[in-house]
């Protein structure tokens, strides 16, 4: 049975439609997060699962209950379906302490003040805020009000978790330490959790599962590798980093035993295999993609079958963790990622590999 | 993607019909009774005609020197305060000089004074015969004249500054702190003297919001009554109050129809005024203000600190501790302006205390500063909270007719009640009690009470509501726990203030009070009329005691919640 299950909701406002009939399963005891740029639907479709706003077409269940269902005007409110929420700001509630914030859901499910005590003490020890609980919630750190709203949404533990941009108004390194502490949380209680974030990494480093959207629909739903390396679409491919994409014409094509497809393809001064995800007829046009750190230089030990390109140097910027480099090739401008160590300058002509089984084969 | 909020709320429909119900009792009914009154030919409740007598009484030359003394009058003022109140704001915000802190509190104290009190106080240390300072002028010069003479035009303009600067002042000292300070470094990094940022940079900056409060202050000069009543009618200067007040009770047969008129029409001029500082400040509000806490520049004055510090206890002393030595010394001497140790005496005290008008009065004024305030303010918070956070059908306009009582002189408000409670049905006799006060009370004080929860509100995240609602919280549960529990301090100030304008209304208590309903303000003035300035003094010092005591508590206790939600 799906923890959560979302089938063809829609949200209208008046003309402008933010989320546009999209499906979703989450299964028990994953990780599942909505990815996408600012306006792309993700939040308003957090906010239908968690009640706030109302489906206008659709319907939501937990559990296998059904909570909202468009279709017979049924509309159970946010109190009544039993999820815990982080939100973007934390919305911790300035005028109670700690404890008084994590223990407000059972307060209000008149549990006896031992099974306060107990449960709130247990969900402030698994953040580590138990030596807090009597501080006052605005003399408390940002990475601190985080924890507090965490165990405030899991102190009732509650059968799905849902976090709005938790991360988001956190310093960068503070931001990678909690969301890793959190993915650690999440595995070891076995939570179910939907997760809204604009921040592909962030994504990609928490998630059993991404849902990458884009103007209120669902362009891809995969694994964190499947939407990184084996992108359905030029805009999926294009929203992590900025990805080479090369035209290219295919020779052969050959299935595998996976479901997925060898290309060799010929491209402009370039030759090589490449995956897909179908299947091409010889001479069929198509579109390459090759991420920026999956060049290497070229030496002459490598193997012939791997794609090989060679250009002139146009611009190096040195990031610390690796070195940008623009190069002109016959097959158009391509960004590529060398190691930091490498000397190169511009003018230089290098020749560069593609790591095998890098090149994936976009159709649209 | 927040477009739109899903706010259940149980029956808005009905909600919203309780409110319009209301709020059209308080604000609209009396404005329609104005316009009927202004045209009817004879006194409330009684049978006659349909005509336009009393507007036409209007075009006189009598009254055009009426609206002429109004105008210059609230002009001069406005001038005055708002140039003194910039000066004292920039010095408490933007300099060093010290003990800043206790002069905010010591500039802005005269506001809650009400101004009955420091118009019976005045009236005693200015009067040219026997005035305290003609009285000091003449004991060190030995000259035989008087130089002060409160009962003129200035007296009336200086009257009315002693309100008007600490209420600009609390406005514009919190311009100057909300101000980007980089705003001014940058233009002094291009090139620019501290002088020459002041002016191109800094007055600029505020001029929307000093327009803004020219506006609000030469509006509340056009609604001033007291100042008038005390130093104008004694020497035959007239204002739109006055001479509406003097229409009604001061005639031997009172002309209703044509105070009623001159209602309408100051009520029509002051509305057009809203209107046009509405276009002003439409698309010229400058956001320097964003929420911000700024350390703003502060200039360091070297030696002038002292002399800055000195014009702030200079302006304290004036404006307080002159009218309330006044009234100490006024309370222990048998006669008024005979200053000798043998007429030392605490008669005025036993027969204040024995008097039972005091009394009543005393009683009365609690009874409607208690019921009035909270009332006030319940019906404040829930106006707020309706068209601030509901998307309720309605609710724009039940923002706008809790609004219209804020153009309302009080006076002008007391006739639109009469005419009201005149007209109702005599099953509800609410005209001569005391709920014909409260009710007017809770219209006058609304807007300020809407003004102060939305800003309570506004501060408070939608995160926080919601964040309730999902963890298991109802509409209700999250109501009281989260919203009341957090805009309580700002519901608390806004009671005090509220309080505080009841303690000080005279204009439409004295047009809509009766025997037995007499409020504390209404017996000053009757104590004042007879002569009685001697007892008025030990009155006027038990209000002021009252204020100290409010003033204190809202200090101490509810700035420091404020301060930490």
């Amino acid at each position: 049975m799906s923890a959560i299950l979302i089938e063809k909701i829609s949200r209208h406002f008046g003309e402008v439609v933010a989320v546009d009939a999209i499906d979703l399963r989450v299964e028990d005891g994953e990780f599942v997060t909505l990815l996408g740029p600012s306006g792309c639907g993700k939040t308003t479709t957090l906010r239908m699962v968690a009640g706030l706003e109302r489906n206008t077409g659709g319907r939501i269940s937990i559990d296998g209950r059904v909570v909202s269902d468009a279709a017979e005007n049924f509309f159970l409110a946010p109190e009544r379906r039993g999820l815990g929420m982080v939100f973007q700001s934390y919305a911790i509630w300035p005028h109670m302490t700690v404890f008084d914030n994590v223990a407000y859901p059972l307060r209000i499910r008149r549990r006896s003040r031992a099974e306060i005590d107990e449960r709130v003490a247990k969900a402030l020890r698994l953040v580590e805020m138990e030596p807090y609980a009597q501080r006052p919630a605005p003399a408390l750190s940002g990475g601190q009000q985080q924890r507090v709203a965490i165990a405030r949404a899991l102190v009732f533990e509650p059968s799905v978790l849902l976090l709005d941009e938790p991360l988001s108004n956190l310093d960068a390194r503070l931001r990678a330490q909690m969301g890793d502490e959190f993915r650690a949380l999440q595995k070891r209680l076995g939570l179910t959790t939907l997760y809204v974030t604009h921040d592909q990494a962030e994504a990609m480093a928490l998630s059993d599962r991404v849902v990458v959207m884009q103007n209120g629909h669902i362009l891809q739903t995969g694994s964190p590798q499947d939407v990184y390396l084996r992108p359905q679409s030029r805009a999926v491919a294009a929203f992590f980093g900025v990805p080479n994409i090369l035209e290219a014409k295919v020779t052969a094509c050959r299935a595998e035993g996976d479901g997925r497809f060898l290309l060799n393809v010929q491209g402009t001064g370039w030759a090589g295999v490449c995956h897909a995800a179908q299947a091409y007829e010889a001479g069929a046009t198509i579109h390459v993609m090759i991420r920026s750190e999956h060049f290497a230089l070229a030496d002459a030990r490598d193997v012939p079958k791997d794609i090989q390109l060679s250009g002139k140097v146009v611009e190096t910027i040195f990031r610390g963790a690796h070195c940008s480099v623009t190069i002109d090739s016959p097959a158009g401008p391509l960004n590529v990622d060398l190691s930091s160590l490498a000397h190169i300058k511009v003018g230089d002509t290098i020749a560069l590999r593609v790591e095998p089984g890098a090149a994936w084969a976009i159709s649209r | 993607m927040r477009l739109g909020r899903y706010k259940p709320a149980p029956g808005p429909l009905l909600g919203v019909g309780v409110l319009l119900l209301i709020l059209g009792f308080l604000a609209a009914y009396p404005l329609a009774m104005l316009l009927y009154g202004s045209l009817h030919s004879t006194p409330p409740g009684t049978p006659g005609e349909f005509n336009l007598v009393g507007y036409a009484k209007i075009f006189s030359a009598h009254d055009a020197s009426v609206v002429f003394n109004t105008i210059a009058l609230a002009f001069v003022k406005t001038v005055l305060a708002l140039g003194l109140a910039v000066l004292l704001a920039w010095i408490v915000a933007r300099t060093d000089t010290p003990w800043r802190g206790t002069l905010e509190v010591l500039i802005t104290l005269p506001f809650f004074i009400p101004p009955i009190v420091t118009a019976m106080s005045w009236g005693m240390l200015g009067n040219p015969q026997v005035g305290l300072i003609n009285q000091v002028w003449k004991a060190v010069t030995g000259s035989t004249s008087s130089p002060i003479n409160v009962y003129s035009y200035a007296g009336i303009v200086w009257h009315m500054m002693q309100y008007s600067i600490p209420f600009l002042f609390l406005f514009i000292v919190d311009i100057f702190r909300a101000m980007d300070p980089s705003l001014e470094e940058s233009s002094r990094m291009s090139g620019a003297s501290k002088l020459r940022t002041f002016r191109s940079i800094t007055l600029i900056l505020m001029m929307p919001a000093l327009t803004s409060s020219f506006i609000l202050s030469f509006v509340r000069g056009i609604e001033s009554f007291e100042s008038a009543l005390f130093f104008g009618t004694p020497v035959g200067i007239t204002v739109i109050t006055t001479e509406i007040y003097n229409a009604i009770n001061q005639r031997q047969g009172p002309d209703y129809q044509y105070a009623t008129a001159l209602s309408f029409t100051i009520l029509a001029f002051l509305f057009l005024l809203v209107l046009v500082q509405w276009r002003i400040l439409r698309g010229r509000t400058f956001t320097t203000v964003t929420g911000k806490g700024y350390t703003p520049n502060v200039m360091r004055l070297g030696a002038w600190r002292w002399v800055t510090f000195g014009f702030c206890i200079l302006f304290f002393f004036v404006t307080v501790v002159l009218p309330i030595g006044q009234l100490l010394i006024g309370s222990f001497f048998r006669y008024m302006g005979f200053y000798s140790a043998d007429m030392l005496t605490l008669d005025h005290y036993q027969s204040v205390f024995k008097n039972s008008d005091f009394w009543r009065g005393f009683r009365n004024t609690m009874l409607l500063g208690f019921l009035g305030a909270t009332a006030t303010m319940v019906l404040g918070s829930i106006v707020a909270y309706v068209s601030a956070r509901t998307t309720w059908r309605g609710r724009r306009l039940i923002d706008a007719i809790a609004w219209l009582p804020w153009m309302m002189p009080g006076m002008v408000l007391g006739v639109g009640f009469l005419w009201a409670f005149a007209i109702l049905p005599h099953s509800i006799p609410i005209y001569g009690t005391i709920w014909a006060l409260l009710l007017a009370y809770v219209a006058l004080g609304t807007p300020v009470s809407v003004r102060v929860m939305n800003g309570a509100y506004a501060q408070l995240g939608y995160d926080l509501e919601e964040c309730s609602r999902v963890h298991g919280g109802s509409w209700f549960q999250t109501f009281w726990r989260i919203i009341v529990a957090l805009a309580w301090p700002s519901f608390a100030v806004g009671w005090i203030l509220t309080f505080f304008g009841i303690m000080r209304e005279l204009s439409a208590s004295v047009l809509l009070y009766s025997v037995g309903s007499e409020v504390l303000s209404v017996v000053l003035l009757k104590l004042w009329t007879n002569g009685a300035a001697e007892q008025v003094s030990v009155i006027g010092l038990m209000m002021m005691i009252l204020v100290v005591l409010f003033r204190a508590v809202q200090l101490r206790f509810l700035n420091r919640r404020i301060g930490m939600a």
